[in-house]
């Protein structure tokens, strides 16, 4: 195996290696500047690579690994995100006690089991890709060891397993009934009409309680806001996007060469969970008087949007969907970014009220506040506002009435709560509690995150020809 | 079923026999009834407290790297009964495996993980600990 | 002695159900942790079964791959119930419910 063979797989690999760096580096020599910069520059090169990588794909590692076009948009953004989430936690973490620096090596490992899973195309994979980011995930959760993180960190440990359990337990019916666990296979198998018991639905059923858990669908949502609000913020902005992504990239790859309208009952428990989580998270968000919960439930609204492109499988629906995932990357972790920024020690910045008058304290979070949650209620000139546009023209073109209907009353919802936080902001208020300056990482990662936000909502169309080009590669 | 019957043939025996045991002691042995009746050991020591003591947490640590590292073995094992398979890229790939493994080992030992006794050096960092668990 | 692959499958079944009861049912962490591990080896178990049942070593790669797993989330497990307990000096889940929205 050369270099050039190798290639491809190196974005994946160097988050990992740095990892393994920084904890030998941790053994001898504790600082959280050497360990922060480490980290990032560990991602910004797998981020660099990612366009000689490309030359190389799609190129296939066994049964187990295909790393084409989609895989390195993916892993693109989730290497991005890990870097935005790495400059929030700079600051945030300096402002804690004890030590911090394994919290990077944690990241990395969680965005190392993000980047696999968006390659996989077997089920071993897709289950060690799982695996590493939730058991890393299960320590970021629960970093800050006060009594709200525990408790989501045991909450998300419980619960994750469960559903890890499940999806283990369906991937193992379906490796009965067809004799292999690889997605093109078992997708060909099917198409080729292989007789197929009552073990194959109990299967897939059980794996779309796994898959449904890890993107919060309702009804499997119940652990998201408690574990978004007791998490170190900087967790929750990786938990809501790296997290999510990476699964919904796994879950598309394998459900795309399924033809999922040719599997009637499949079709409509996918559609069903959509559906239902764009009506119960916007609903449901209504109620909520902490910010970090209102994120919670808006993310699960957003991942039903997603899941409704599951439903077609066209080549627009797969490029529609990937935009709306790099608009809800910018987006999500702008808004948390800025919590991040906020919040001083464990429970703060979280109920609204605590943001009245921060136009008035700290203009430019709450300039870039706005702007992330202008963006997730779908107002145009924002990212927000051409994904949202993009799907519905996908969800049309595969005639998915219901769908899209329930996508445009969850966000007709949505833009009440979103005005809520924005009235918040620009409320006035006297006696404000002094403020303290945000850390120059943290700052310039919101600062980026805005201009791209505004960029992919002004001009998305260079963004949406590589997007089709990769599809067209990769297809 | 025919090759179920020495089985029941066999749990049919254990539970008479057992049955036998208690019974003939229950009819043929000695009661009384004395100060010490009621003790586990009657003739020896008493006891002095619950057999329900606090363990250590540095117990459950213990527990927690051996399962860890027990279950790498399983691994090395698998690799060397197919050792002679999967040739130079098993090799390498092996190597890698024990080598990130080793880069945690020294980590936990750094850590002072390993140190389980009650060297200068644990207790000094179980009191840093202690401190910060104190004042999160 | 070769166990039919419909009576392993069934005894996966059952003891993915006595773990599901147990995390349902249970009040103490530990306690729903050690019936999470029985989950996860139920689906072991019917990996195991079902590479038996095409005559492939891959479901006893995936039963490995569950094992440490496992043992990996064991470990977390056990951390993050140490310092439940430092915390809420109890091992009840119900304490762990502050955050009701």
């Amino acid at each position: 195996m050369t270099f050039r063979d190798l290639l491809p797989l190196l974005p994946l690999m160097l988050p990992a290696l740095t990892a393994v760096a920084i904890l030998l580096l941790l053994a001898f020599h504790r600082s959280h500047r050497l360990t922060a910069w480490l980290a990032a520059g560990g991602l910004a090169a797998a981020l660099l690579l990612i366009p000689f990588a490309c030359e190389g794909a799609p190129r296939r590692f066994g049964a187990l690994l295909v790393v084409d076009g989609c895989a390195l948009f993916y892993t693109g953004i989730i290497m991005a995100a890990a870097l935005a989430v790495a400059a929030f936690s700079y600051g945030y973490l300096a402002r804690r006690r004890g030590h911090v620096e394994e919290f990077y090596v944690l990241l990395l490992l969680a965005t190392t089991g993000g980047a696999v899973l968006t390659a996989s195309s077997h089920f071993a994979t897709f289950f060690l890709g799982l695996e590493v980011l939730t058991v890393a995930l299960y320590t970021l959760i629960a970093y800050e060891r006060g009594a709200f993180g525990i408790e989501a960190g045991v909450k998300y440990l419980v619960l994750a397993a469960v559903s890890t359990a499940a999806l283990l337990f369906g991937v193992a019916l379906i490796y009965a009934e067809l004799g292999t666990m690889e997605f093109s296979k078992i997708a060909s198998l099917l198409d080729a009409g292989a007789p197929v018991s009552l073990l194959m639905p109990a299967g897939v059923a059980l794996i779309l309680v796994g898959v449904g858990f890890k993107l919060a669908l309702t009804p499997f949502h119940l652990w998201a806001p408690d574990v978004y609000q007791g998490a170190p913020a900087p967790t929750a902005a990786f938990l809501s996007t790296v997290s999510k992504g990476a699964v919904f990239a796994a879950a598309m790859r394998y459900l795309v060469p399924l033809d999922l309208p040719s599997h009637r009952s499949l079709w409509l428990a996918v559609a069903a969970l959509a559906v239902v989580s764009m009506l119960a998270g916007n609903l449901l968000a209504l109620r909520q008087g902490n910010i970090r919960r209102v994120l919670a439930y808006s993310s699960i609204a957003h991942m039903g949007y997603l899941a409704a492109m599951l439903l077609t499988g066209s080549p627009l629906a797969t490029a529609a969907a990937m935009f709306y995932l790099l608009a809800y990357f910018v987006t999500s972790l702008g808004a948390w970014g800025v919590i991040a920024a906020l919040s001083e020690k464990e429970g703060d910045a979280e109920r609204i009220e605590d943001y009245r008058g921060l136009a008035g304290r700290h203009p430019w979070l709450a300039g870039a506040l706005t702007l992330m949650l202008l963006s997730l209620a779908g107002m145009p000139l924002t990212a927000g506002f051409i994904s949202k546009f993009f799907l519905l023209t996908a969800g049309v073109e595969g005639r998915l009435w219901a769908p899209m209907a329930a996508l445009l009353l969850g966000s007709a919802i949505g833009i009440f709560y979103y005005v809520r936080i924005i009235a918040m902001l620009f409320a006035p208020q006297e006696d404000a509690p002094p403020v303290r300056a945000t850390h120059w990482a943290a700052g310039a990662a919101i600062g980026a995150l805005v201009l791209l936000l505004i960029a992919l909502g002004v001009y998305p169309a260079p963004v949406l020809a590589i997007i089709q080009s990769l599809i067209a590669a990769s297809s | 079923m025919a090759t179920l019957w020495p089985l029941a043939v066999y749990l049919g025996a254990t539970l008479a026999i057992v049955a036998g045991i208690v019974t003939l002691s229950y009819l043929l042995g000695e009661r009384h009834e004395g100060k010490a009746r009621g003790e586990p050991y009657e003739s020896g020591i008493l006891q002095t407290t619950s057999a329900r003591l606090r363990v250590s947490a540095k117990f459950y640590l213990v527990a927690m790297f051996f399962v860890i590292f027990d279950v790498e073995t399983a691994f090395v094992l698998a690799w060397a009964v197919s050792f002679r398979a999967t040739g130079w890229a098993g090799y390498a790939a092996a190597m890698i495996f024990i080598g990130i493994l080793l880069v945690a080992l020294v980590y936990l030992w750094r850590a002072g993980a390993l140190d389980w006794g009650t060297s200068p050096n644990r207790k000094r960092s179980c009191n840093e600990t202690g401190k910060q668990n104190g004042s999160t | 002695m070769n166990v039919p692959f419909q009576h392993a499958l069934a005894l996966a079944a059952a003891l993915f159900a006595i773990g599901l009861t147990g995390v349902l049912m249970r009040r103490n962490i530990v306690f729903v942790l050690m019936s999470v591990e029985i989950m996860l080896n139920a689906a072991g178990l019917a990996f195991v079964a079902a590479g038996a049942r095409w005559g492939q070593p891959d479901g006893q790669v995936m039963f490995l791959f569950i094992l440490t797993m496992a043992a990996a989330e064991v470990s977390v497990g056990l951390a993050l119930v140490l310092q439940f307990y430092h915390r809420f000096k109890t091992l009840a889940t119900d304490a762990a419910g502050k955050m009701r929205g």
